[in-house]
């Protein structure tokens, strides 16, 4: 319970980091240490594919690709400053909604966890994966073949130009 | 093991706020899709959550890998209809997209 | 997910990943290859539909249900007629062994979340839609288009995440995520999940708050794309879940009340809002684009009633939607080819010089407004009766007092582009060749016969659903 909590406020301040920091790389940054920690956090809930995944596409996937965009547009980092003072007002609006959060909504929450229900049988990640859930694999195919024509569509030339 | 799960809700639920936040407020397209990638780390703790405690955590987890996937070409797309409106427009700035509202 | 009908979501994804390979030397080829394996499709619904045979042999074991069986017509149908006439207008600028592929695959993610049986199916194939839509969008060249695309996927994202969050309380609640199971059994977990997933399907429909990537969208992309998008893209990725989501509530009760009624609100102010603001525009896509929302409005009303006669009308209005709206925006298409501009300014007399687009013109915008006896008449009669008869009598009236002011808006356009003084400059603008114009017929004629033929079409839907 401890170590889940410390988590998740690694989680919450690389997330505010993250969104606070001047520079876009450091946001990148921030984000995949958050990514890193969820993964920690998904081992603990004892789900190790899920971590091995997230540490693997999250942190260093997603991240080499925003870092790859932020080189690619560099040179609006600077023009590009935000207007801090709306960042200014962050942690005051995280604090009163924390709080706010963690009056209304821990009960409420109480109350969903009642409902919890047992299925029916346990079953592997593989079994689920490739017997129960297979159609999720057609998904994904059409899902990848898409961000290839995506990519292709995006960046590829001009048929009549 | 106790339940965590109001304590998992609860911080997922601020995670989300901290990730629409940054939405609303940034004008930096990148900023924008981190937004969002913290909105999607926020909907998949509620996932693993939902999935220990209904003592589902297997499904929880295949779930969770296909999001993750789908997690990857979304950013992946996003960042390429960047570099294509920064060739296009100069400017990767969300106050420049609004020139045709109406 | 019925597994029978699977070949209508393979077939397409296979074709998709062949074009790049054999359409190489030849872009011809990649042409053929596409229009071909839409019309194989089509012919095959079609029989499978109207051979009555088919349906009830023992050889054939799917379960024949008219919303999905419907529905996959409805989207290879706008499909073949957007693909052919991209493919002989000529119009499309992108590389074309990316342009077709994405299309196909987008069919293939349509037919697929058609046939899913479960919340995270269809929210897998919804965001592969998805991310074609971005590139679809985003193939003209210029800044609209690439703006839109940015807007849509800043909206949807987070709409996905809703959708997560809800399908995570429903794991919660019952350890699957079936339609058909989780109606079973109700709790205050699934009344919440379903808020989630229905808030998250409302954003992606594009109702009204969140409704300004469309227009946006529909006049950066081109304009064969644009009809594919309004026809079918957004109505499937946003309204068909909605139109699920209220069958499945409707087997709930009582309890879920809350979650349809402020649906039908929504509905109820995106079709007046849209409406209203589709009487101002200048240009001639992004009236349509106004257009579309607010007759997702009108969709997202009758399906809320979860009265049978509602939801009936709300998935015949789907239908109609994309026949109508394919029409006019490829007459847009054939208008902005030969006179160069949508900006309806501009414009005028044009009736003389092309009669065919005129023609059909007027069929599609009576249909949308509803003048009897036309399909979309049918389909409006059906919401406006069924919210009348839930109890919703202020709306059924909005509802009815909006299709007159669709109507005028309508009539508006067809005076400023086709009627009147023919300008100058527009002498010589020629009438679109036959091969651009059939698609535009065709549509013409189905919309005039399944008015004509309605009690048939009616009692199909009524005996499948």
């Amino acid at each position: 319970m401890t170590y889940n909590l410390f988590i998740y406020i690694i989680i919450a301040a690389a997330a505010i980091l993250a969104v606070t920091a001047g520079k876009m790389l450091t946001s990148a940054i921030m984000l995949a240490v958050a990514s890193i920690a969820l993964s920690l956090l998904l081992f603990n809930f004892n789900a190790p594919w899920a971590a091995v995944f997230e540490l693997s596409v999250c942190a260093g996937l997603i991240t080499v690709l925003f870092i790859s965009a932020v080189s690619l547009v560099k040179k609006e980092d600077e023009s590009l400053k935000e207007s801090r003072g709306k960042f200014l007002l962050l942690p005051f609006l995280a604090l009163a909604a924390f709080i706010t959060f963690s009056v209304i909504l821990p009960p409420w929450f109480e109350t969903l966890s009642g409902y919890a229900k047992y299925p029916a049988g346990e079953f592997k990640v593989g079994e689920i994966i490739w017997n129960l859930r297979s159609i999720d694999l057609l998904g994904q195919v059409t899902i990848l073949a898409a961000a290839v024509f995506v990519v292709k569509s995006v960046f590829g030339k001009r048929s009549e130009q | 093991m106790t339940s965590t799960f109001s304590m998992d809700w609860l911080f997922a639920a601020i995670i989300f706020f901290i990730g629409a936040y940054c939405m609303a407020v940034s004008r930096n397209l990148i900023k924008q899709l981190i937004g969002l990638e913290i909105i999607s780390k926020a909907a998949l703790i509620a996932l693993i959550s939902a999935g220990a405690l209904s003592g589902n955590t297997n499904l929880a987890q295949a779930l969770i890998i296909t999001v993750i996937l789908v997690e990857a070409v979304i950013v992946a797309t996003g960042l390429a209809l960047l570099v294509k409106a920064y060739k296009v427009n100069g400017a990767i700035d969300i106050k420049k997209l609004n020139n045709m509202r109406g | 997910m019925t597994t029978e009908l699977l070949s209508y979501s393979l077939i397409p994804l296979l074709s998709a990943l062949a074009i790049p390979f054999l359409g190489r030397k030849n872009r011809k080829i990649t042409e053929i290859l596409a229009n071909v394996t839409l019309l194989a499709g089509l012919a095959n619904l079609a029989y499978m539909i109207f051979h009555p045979m088919n349906r009830n042999s023992g050889y054939a074991v799917f379960s024949f249900d008219g919303l999905t069986m419907s529905m996959l017509f409805t989207i290879y149908l706008v499909a073949i007629c957007c693909v052919f006439f991209a493919s002989v207008s000529g119009m499309v600028k992108s590389e074309k062994n990316s342009f077709y592929p994405l299309v196909m695959i987008s069919v293939s993610a349509m037919s697929s979340m058609v046939l899913a049986k479960d919340f995270f199916t269809l929210y897998i194939f919804m965001e592969a839609l998805a991310v074609t839509s971005f590139a679809l969008i985003a193939s003209e060249e210029g800044t609209l288009g690439i703006e839109g695309a940015i807007k849509y996927l800043l909206l949807t994202f987070p709409a996905s995440a809703l959708i997560i969050i809800g399908i995570s309380l429903m794991l919660l609640a019952g350890g699957s995520l079936r339609f058909d199971i989780m109606s079973q059994s109700f709790s205050t977990a699934h009344f919440a999940a379903l808020a989630f997933i229905t808030l998250g399907f409302a954003i992606k429909a594009g109702l009204f708050p969140f409704h300004f990537w469309t227009p946006d969208a529909y006049q950066g992309a081109p304009a064969a794309v644009s009809a594919y998008l309004a026809g079918v893209v957004t109505k499937i990725s946003g309204m068909y879940a909605l139109v699920k989501i209220c069958m499945a509530v409707r087997l709930f009760g009582e309890n879920a009340h809350a979650i349809s009624s402020s649906l039908l609100l929504a509905g109820v102010i995106t079709l007046v809002f849209a409406s209203i603001a589709a009487l101002t525009q200048k240009d001639m896509k992004r009236m349509l684009a106004f257009s579309s929302i607010s007759q997702m409005g009108y969709i997202a009303a009758g399906a809320a009633t979860l009265n049978p006669i509602g939801i009936l009308g709300a998935i015949l209005h789907i239908f109609n939607h994309a026949t109508f709206k394919t029409v006019l925006f490829l007459n847009s298409a054939s208008i902005e080819k030969s006179v160069g501009t949508t900006d309806m300014r501009k414009m005028g007399g044009l009736e003389k010089n092309m009669p065919f687009t005129s023609w059909t013109s007027i069929i599609a915008l009576f249909s949308t407004a509803g003048v009897p006896p036309l399909s979309g008449f049918w389909s409006k009669l059906l919401i406006i009766i069924s919210l009348w008869i839930t109890g919703f009598k202020f709306a059924a009236v909005v509802a009815l007092i909006f299709s007159i002011v669709t109507l005028a808006y309508f009539m508006t356009m067809q005076k400023k582009v086709f009627f009147g003084k023919p300008k100058e400059e527009l002498k010589e603008a020629k009438e679109a060749s036959p091969s651009m114009l059939a698609p535009a017929v065709l549509m013409s004629l189905i919309i005039v016969f399944s008015g004509i033929f309605f009690p048939y079409v009616f009692d199909f839907l009524e005996k499948t659903l």
